[in-house]
């Protein structure tokens, strides 16, 4: 049978890429091939940044309150089909079942905030500013903005965005990642069963270059982009010289810190699950983990998260049983068991080696690990110091608080920090020191909710307002001001 | 058996709710005395599966941090045979009827006490259902 071919979604119609350049869409946990996606070329970006900004001038005099209701239309799709759209999310990333779910709700819960837009987007007034003179400020929507997403949140990362941008009455173009661009296929299908107009959201399929036609474009008034540091550095540096809008979330190094008063067991299933949920892959992931307290205290918890980490089950996601699942793709592997063999010879101690394979069911090893610690890192060790994006836990041995949050600020990236404590005086000082975007108090995964903005600071995020809530409102909208006066 | 996530869990409920509700159906229809009663069973158990799964798929962030405390869980204790012979008397349907509700019942509340405190909705819905449990398993045994 032949391999089916992503289409691409332009001006409300799947289209067939022109590109010769397709890549394999691989199930990470099976090795087997489940498509082949596009590596589109400029003249498809164009195309579809001209539907959009086609559709532009309908769709930003749609009342607000009817936009809302494409949302609350496709609400009730994406509910009506919130497995499905988690099967595909496991079979292309790799993740859990339950991961994927928990993906789903996170995106479902964007869509339902957007579609609050006729109070979001609302601007303010003063009477009388001057006598007899009224002022007022208005939002206006912008024009066409560009998506560029991750592959370690295929569906829920371009949510971020997308409903946001409609909703303020902007038109979108979407390049998901060309390692899980399927999420995103079954994302704009129910987005056109919605009846959302076409050419207001469209998704365009490739790699580094059509991203870059899509920011070269002269008609895309901004950029929202989620990935690795030195990519996010770079298109923040486009975007300023071609003066256009962007958000950039970056790479990230965060620290949990476990204080010797925190709650063991309850930490101990936080902990697992902010290191080695999503196999590590993720920007909010917990990846060093300072542990202050004597020598007793320190071992015994340390033993009990190796333990922990070595019971995890390893294998195809879809199997309920499973707790993680594979790398995404080999390379991802590859670049993981480079970082192992660095932690080696830097001297760190690898006392769970992931590297020695024990997994679950009938799977195809090439992309898997099981979760490695390692202990006696020290922060000048690449393990401490650079994003490794998978599961592997370096412990670091913290004589106190102050030493840990020394520690946390050196570090270059300031995505997330958690401290595990039941001293408010700690975590207190813990929330107003550490200089990073999402600080958890007894949280493993500080993961703001839909309605707060989400972004990092230092170099995990590169721009000034940040994705979700409010922020993201006012990023897809420009302020007017109005002055009136009647004589 | 031991079940290591949520979604392990939910799978496992949804088993015991269908083979509890194909047990009050089967026999609803055969004892006139039971037929109101174990019909009401039958659709409450759909129900309370509907609750849950709404439940989790509503609270799944929490729950995936969660996941790991079902680890202690094992089904083993909890697992009901609902197989009685042919022509089974009316005294021995109920006394099924009480020996499942009440591993149901157990199970529930084991459940509901290991994710306590890590879960928002998911315990306080399992108590829920223990309870409701809880007064089938009194009516089967006043009854009797």
């Amino acid at each position: 049978m032949e391999i089916k071919k992503l289409q691409n979604y332009i001006d409300g119609e799947w289209i067939d890429s022109l590109t010769k350049d397709f890549v394999e869409i691989r199930n990470p946990a099976r090795d087997t091939l489940l498509c082949l996606a596009p590596m589109s070329v400029q003249s498809e970006v164009g195309a579809a940044v001209r539907a959009a900004q086609k559709s532009f001038a309908d769709w930003k005099n749609t009342p607000p309150v009817s936009r809302a209701r494409y949302l609350l239309r496709l609400i009730a799709l994406l509910e009506d089909n919130f497995d499905e759209l988690s099967v595909v999310q496991t079979k292309e990333h790799g993740k859990t079942i339950d991961e994927s779910r928990g993906e789903t709700r996170r995106g479902i819960e964007m869509v339902e905030v957007a579609a609050g837009i006729p109070s979001l987007m609302q601007g303010t007034n003063l009477e009388d500013v001057a006598s007899g003179m009224d002022e007022c400020l208005i939002n206006e929507p912008m024009g066409v903005f560009g998506g560029i997403a991750p592959f370690n949140f295929p569906f829920m990362v371009p949510l971020w965005f997308i409903p946001f941008a409609i909703a303020c009455g902007n038109t979108f173009v979407l390049k998901p990642s060309p390692r899980t661009p399927m999420s995103q296929v079954e994302l704009f299908r129910l987005m056109d069963e919605a009846g959302i107009p076409p050419g207001v959201v469209n998704l365009v399929h490739g790699g580094a270059e059509t991203a870059d036609a899509l920011i070269e474009h002269p008609l895309i008034q901004g950029i929202t982009f989620v990935g690795s540091t030195p990519v996010a550095k770079q298109i923040y540096r486009k975007c300023g010289d071609l003066g256009k809008r962007v958000i950039a979330q970056a790479g990230a190094k965060n620290f949990v810190v476990v204080m010797p008063d925190a709650e063991v067991d309850q930490t101990l299933v936080s902990l697992i699950t902010s290191f080695f949920g999503n196999t590590g892959q993720r920007c909010l992931a917990g990846a060093n983990l300072l542990v202050v307290g004597d020598d007793s205290f320190y071992r015994t918890f340390v033993d009990r998260f190796v333990e922990m980490a070595a019971g995890i089950k390893v294998g195809d996601g879809l199997d309920e049983s499973v707790q993680m699942g594979p790398l995404q793709n080999v390379e991802s592997k590859k670049r993981v068991l480079a970082f192992i063999a660095k932690g080696i010879n830097e001297g760190a101690e690898l006392i769970l080696d992931g590297r020695k394979l024990n997994l679950v069911g009938d799977v195809a090893e090439t992309c898997f690990l099981n979760p490695s610690v390692f202990e006696n890192v020290t922060p000048d060790m690449t393990l401490a110091k650079e994003e490794i994006f998978g599961p592997v836990a370096s412990i670091i041995k913290a004589k106190d608080l102050s030493e840990s949050i020394d520690m946390i600020n050196a570090c270059p990236y300031g995505n997330a920090a958690s401290i595990f404590t039941n001293t408010g005086k700690w975590a207190r000082r813990f929330q107003h020191e550490v200089v990073a975007g999402n600080i958890g108090i007894n949280v493993g995964i500080a993961a703001p909710m839909a309605f707060f903005p989400f972004g990092g600071r230092k170099d995990s995020f590169f721009g000034v307002l940040h994705g979700q809530g409010r922020d993201v409102i006012r990023f897809f909208t420009e302020p007017k001001i109005l002055i009136t006066r009647w004589f | 058996m031991k079940l290591n996530t949520m979604a392990a869990v939910m799978s496992f409920i949804a088993n015991m709710e269908d083979e509890s509700s194909a047990f009050y159906r089967r026999w609803a229809g055969t004892f006139p005395e039971l037929e109101s009663s174990f019909s009401d069973w039958a659709m409450e158990n759909k129900i309370f599966m509907k609750r849950i799964k709404r439940t989790y798929f509503g609270v799944i962030t929490d729950a995936i941090e969660s996941t790991f405390s079902f680890s202690r869980l094992e089904t083993s204790e909890f697992v009901f045979d609902t197989r009685l012979p042919e022509g089974a008397g009316l005294q021995s349907v109920m006394d099924k009827a009480a020996e499942i509700e009440e591993k149901i019942r157990d199970f529930y509340r084991h459940a509901s006490h290991l994710s306590d405190g890590l879960l928002a909705d998911i315990p306080q819905l399992f108590k829920r259902i223990a309870q409701k449990r809880d007064e089938r398993l009194q009516i089967l045994k006043k009854d009797t």
